[in-house]
C-alpha cells in the first residue's frame, strides 16, 4: 500500500511546486502569522515566554490556506477530465484517496516547517518549554490533516476550484468557529461539552496549552479517517453515475 | 480478448447503451464508429471501469470489469477522448508518472519513457511543460501514456484528433504496429481511419450495434441485389430501358439515362454471376458497350444508411 501511492503523492507535489499555488499559500500563510503574532497579539509587549498567541492564529488562517491547497485535487482533475486517465490507472479508489491526501499533507508539513524560525529565534528572548512546543506543533499537524480531508472531500463534490474553494472555507469556518460558542455565549454545560466534543478548536486547544490527550488524538484521527472515507465512498458512487 | 454481453448503461434516465454484444480477439484492431452521442465512449468506459454498466457484462483477458477493476486496469491502456493529460507537468514527469503507476521502475522505467516518446515523436518536447504544447503534441502524450507498459489491451478514443496528415500516418502505423499482437479497440468518425486501420468495424448508432463486420461484409449484407451500371452507345433512354427489361438476367431497371450520344443505365440483376449475359444483349440489340461494373457500396454509404435510416 504505502509504495502503491507514493506516485501519486510524487505527482501532487510536482504539480503543487509546478504552479504558483504552493508559493502563493505558503506567502500568505506565514506573513500572516507572522503579522498576527508580532503584531496584534503583543508577543514582545506581552513578556511571557510562550508561543501560544502563535499557535492560536493557526485555525482561522487554515479556514483559508487549506481550501486553496485542496480545492484543486479533485475539481479540477473532473474539470479537466484527467480523471479518466487517472481513474483507469491500477490503483485502488484507497490508494488515490490516501495519495491524494498525503500529497497534500506533505506540502501542509512544509509549510508548517517553514514557521520553525519563530520558535528558534524566539527562544533567545525568554525560557521556552520544549515539550509545549512539541505539543503544538503535533497539534497543528493533526488539526492540518483533519482541514486537509474535509477540503478534499468537498473537492470531490465540485466540479470546478471556485466552488471547492468557497464550500471549504464555509465547512471549516464551521468546524473551527462552532468551538468558540461555549466561550462567548452562557449555555448548559452539558451543551458545551457536546459542542467541545464534535469541535475541533476545543481538542486543539489541548494540544495548544502542550497537553497531550489520547481524546483529542482520537479525535482528530477519527474525523480524518471518517472524512477520508466519505471521499473513497464519493469516489466508488461516481463510477455508478 | 475483450468480451461485451448485453451491455447497458444509463445515465440517469438516459439510456446511452441499450444492450450491446461483441467480442474481439488478440491480435485484431477494432473500430468503433458512429455519430456522435451514439455511445462509444460510454462502452469504452465501462471497459476500462471508469463506469459501471447498468446490465450485462464486459471481461477483458479474462477479468470482469466490475467485479475485478484493479486486475482488469493492470490489462489495458487507455487514452480518453481530447487527451486529458496533466498541464502543469512536464512530458517527461508525466510520463514519469504513469510508469510509475504502471509498477515500472529502476532503469526499465527511463529507458521505457524514451523508447516510448520516441515511437510517439515527444523526444523534441520531453522537457516541455505539457500545458504549453500544441494539441497535437497533448494528443501524441496522451497514445504515450497509453502505451508506456506495453498493455495487452488498448482502447483509444478517437486516437487521431488534432494530428496533421503526416503524423496522422505516423500514429496509425503505430497503431497497426501495436494490433499485431495484442488487442485494439478503437473510436473514430473518420471513415478512411476504419478502412486504413482496422480489421474489422462495429457501426454503434443510438446506444446499439447496428452493424458489424469487415466493411466488405457489411456492405454485401445492405445492398441486397447487385446493381450493374452499364452505359452503350445509343441515344434513346426510354428504348434501351424497354430492352433491358427483356434480358432475363435483369430484374429491373433502375434508371437510364441519355447524354453525350450514351445511355446511362443501372440495373438490378437476379445475380452477379449473370453478368456476361449483358453481352449477349447487347449484341442482341446492337449495342456497343461503352462501360459495365458493379455499383460498389462504401463506407459512407453504409454509415449513413444506418445512422440515419435507423436499423
Amino acid at each position: 500500500m504505502h509504495s502503491a501511492i507514493q506516485p501519486i503523492v510524487k505527482k501532487e507535489l510536482k504539480t503543487y511546486f509546478n504552479s504558483p499555488i504552493a508559493y502563493i499559500v505558503f506567502v500568505v500563510f506565514l506573513t500572516a502569522a507572522s503579522v498576527w503574532f508580532f503584531l496584534f497579539n503583543g508577543f514582545f509587549a506581552g513578556n511571557y515566554a510562550s508561543l501560544r498567541g502563535y499557535f492560536s492564529s493557526f485555525p482561522f488562517l487554515f479556514i483559508i490556506v487549506i481550501p486553496a491547497m485542496t480545492m484543486r485535487l479533485w475539481a479540477e482533475e473532473k474539470k479537466m477530465k484527467s480523471d479518466e486517465i487517472l481513474l483507469t490507472l491500477p490503483f485502488t479508489e484507497t490508494q488515490l484517496v490516501l495519495g491524494k491526501f498525503f500529497g497534500a499533507f506533505v506540502l501542509f508539513l512544509i509549510m508548517i516547517a517553514l514557521t520553525l524560525p519563530v520558535p528558534f529565534l524566539t527562544a533567545f528572548t525568554g525560557s521556552f518549554e520544549p515539550g509545549e512546543m512539541i505539543g503544538q506543533y503535533l497539534g497543528t499537524a493533526l488539526f492540518g490533516a483533519l482541514c486537509i480531508a474535509v477540503g478534499m472531500f468537498f473537492s470531490s463534490l465540485c466540479s470546478n476550484q471556485i466552488s471547492a474553494f468557497l464550500v471549504s472555507i464555509l465547512a471549516l469556518a464551521f468546524l473551527v468557529l462552532s468551538g468558540y460558542f461555549p466561550m462567548m455565549v452562557e449555555m448548559p454545560n452539558a451543551l458545551a461539552r457536546i459542542i467541545n466534543t464534535l469541535f475541533a478548536t476545543h481538542h486543539f486547544d489541548s494540544f495548544k496549552k502542550g497537553v497531550l490527550d489520547s481524546r483529542d488524538f482520537i479525535y482528530f484521527a477519527g474525523m480524518t479517517i471518517l472524512f477520508l472515507y466519505l471521499n473513497i465512498r464519493v469516489l466508488i458512487l461516481k463510477k455508478w453515475k | 480478448m475483450i468480451e461485451v454481453k448485453n451491455l447497458v448503461k444509463n445515465y440517469g434516465t438516459f439510456p446511452a447503451v441499450k444492450g450491446v454484444s461483441f467480442s474481439i480477439g488478440k491480435g485484431e484492431i477494432v473500430g468503433l464508429l458512429g455519430p456522435n452521442g451514439a455511445g462509444k465512449t460510454t462502452i469504452m468506459k465501462v471497459l476500462t471501469c471508469y463506469h459501471y454498466p447498468d446490465g450485462g457484462s464486459a471481461t477483458l483477458n479474462g477479468y470482469d470489469a466490475i467485479r475485478e477493476p484493479l486486475q482488469v486496469k493492470h490489462q489495458i491502456g487507455y487514452l480518453p477522448e481530447m487527451a486529458p493529460v496533466y498541464t502543469d507537468l512536464n512530458v517527461y514527469e508525466y510520463l514519469n508518472f504513469i510508469a510509475e503507476a504502471r509498477g515500472i521502475d529502476g532503469a526499465e522505467k527511463g529507458a521505457r519513457i524514451e523508447k516510448t516518446a520516441a515511437e510517439c515523436g515527444l523526444t523534441s518536447v520531453l522537457y516541455k511543460e505539457i500545458g504549453n504544447l500544441s494539441k497535437g503534441y497533448r494528443q501524441r502524450v496522451g497514445l504515450a501514456q497509453a502505451i508506456l507498459h506495453e498493455p495487452e489491451i488498448l482502447i483509444l478514443d478517437e486516437p487521431t484528433t488534432g494530428l496533421d496528415p503526416n503524423q496522422i500516418i505516423e500514429i496509425r502505423n503505430l497503431i497497426k504496429k501495436i494490433g499485431k499482437e495484442k488487442t485494439v479497440l478503437l473510436s473514430t468518425h473518420i471513415l478512411q481511419e476504419v478502412e486504413a486501420v482496422c480489421d474489422r468495424v462495429l457501426i454503434v448508432n443510438d446506444g446499439l450495434i447496428a452493424a458489424e463486420g469487415t466493411t466488405e461484409e457489411i456492405g454485401k449484407s445492405l445492398k441486397g441485389e447487385p446493381v450493374l451500371h452499364l452505359a452503350v452507345e445509343a441515344d434513346d433512354a426510354d428504348a434501351v430501358a424497354e430492352r433491358l427489361k427483356e434480358c432475363e438476367a435483369v430484374t429491373a431497371v433502375r434508371s437510364a439515362e441519355a447524354k453525350n450520344g450514351r445511355v446511362t443505365a443501372a440495373v438490378q440483376l437476379t445475380s452477379e454471376s449473370r453478368s456476361p449475359e449483358l453481352f449477349d444483349w447487347a449484341v442482341k440489340n446492337r449495342y456497343r458497350i461503352a462501360e459495365m461494373y458493379f455499383e460498389k457500396i462504401g463506407l459512407e454509404d453504409i454509415f449513413i444508411r444506418l445512422t440515419h435510416e435507423g436499423v
